[in-house]
């Protein structure tokens, strides 16, 4: 049962002040960094015509979002893609990251998520300054009356911890769940089916929701 | 029943004090707060899931080619409906921060 607890710190101090890093995180996020780096090696070398099979799963992935990100956003959509498509293959590397033993999904720490979840939100807010001006950005916050004001900003601000705590809670709440039956049938039989439900079906799920959910609130800064 | 419930529920926060000799049926209470916030959360969301589920499932067994349309706004709809639940669950990390 200590597995749920068990921290791996890294403090550091500079200046008198002391930084504690998350180092288990740190290495998992690295680890999934060098298997993005080697699938995407794999799928650009000796690129042809006739697709092998690595570049055909990745053609395959790029052209679904591109699909999607054309179909919701439009004419844009070319300088939005390739953050979905980035934020998309990350976050489902670090899902399945939790099948393998020994390994720990970087996506359990929140402070991995909350991050990812503050790229997408600047990102939709910049555009939508830069599509409807200042004046009228600031406007739709007083919109339909003066008094929704805060109501709005805190909609605003509350996109960000729904759709961060959304896959940290999945993520973290399907490791727990996977420790603690574990635990329950002593290691007997169940595990390994648990680890493929949660780290395979609800990771793939979560990973494509996250994307979605990003490109969703670029196109909603874009045509509202 | 929602008599025999509200009478348990008052039996429950009656009998609390009964044997609070220590701190620990607070701490108890505060960790039952943050149980019943998710969990009821949970339920209801799961009754609004289920309903959007079955609807977009009823789309597609008359339309089975729209199935590829209906997926993503079925997605977003259900990610939409389940994002109330998680700020009962941020909701439930506060009110254990207390402990």
């Amino acid at each position: 049962m200590e597995e749920i607890t068990r921290q791996w710190l890294w403090v550091i101090d500079l200046w008198g002040h002391e930084f504690t890093l998350n180092a288990r995180t740190l290495v998992m996020t690295w680890i999934v960094v060098g298997v993005i780096l080697f699938f995407v090696f794999l799928a650009t070398r000796k690129a042809s015509l006739v697709p092998h099979t690595a570049q055909n799963i990745a053609e395959m992935m790029l052209e679904a979002f591109k699909g999607l990100t054309d179909e919701s956003i439009g004419e844009r959509s070319q300088s939005y893609f390739p953050l979905i498509m980035t934020t998309f293959i990350f976050v489902l590397i670090s899902n399945w990251l939790g099948m393998v033993p020994f390994l720990s999904e970087p996506t359990r720490d929140i402070n991995t998520v909350f991050p990812l979840g503050l790229i997408g939100f600047v990102v939709a807010h910049a555009t939508s300054i830069k599509v409807k001006g200042f004046k009228r950005y600031i406007k739709g916050y007083f919109e339909p009356f003066f008094i929704m004001f805060p109501l709005n900003v805190i909609g605003e601000l509350a996109k960000v911890i729904s759709i961060s705590f959304r896959l940290y809670g999945n993520i973290m709440g399907g490791a727990i769940i996977i420790i603690v039956v574990s635990e329950l049938v002593h290691n007997w039989l169940l595990p390994p089916f648990l680890q493929f439900f949660f780290g395979f079906f609800v990771g793939t799920i979560q990973a494509l929701v996250f994307a979605m959910l990003t490109l969703t609130y670029i196109s909603l800064a874009i045509h509202e | 029943m929602f008599k025999r419930v509200f009478y348990t529920m008052t039996m429950v926060a009656m009998a609390a004090p009964a044997f609070a000799a220590d701190a620990s049926v607070g701490t108890g209470m505060i960790a039952l707060a943050a149980g019943l916030a998710i969990a009821i959360a949970a339920a209801f969301g799961a009754l609004g899931q289920g309903r959007a589920a079955a609807t977009a499932l009823e789309g597609i067994a008359r339309n089975p080619a729209a199935s590829g349309k209906l997926t993503t706004p079925m997605i977003i709809g259900l990610a939409l409906i389940e994002s109330l639940v998680i700020y009962a669950l941020v909701i439930a990390f506060i009110i254990l921060g207390k402990i």
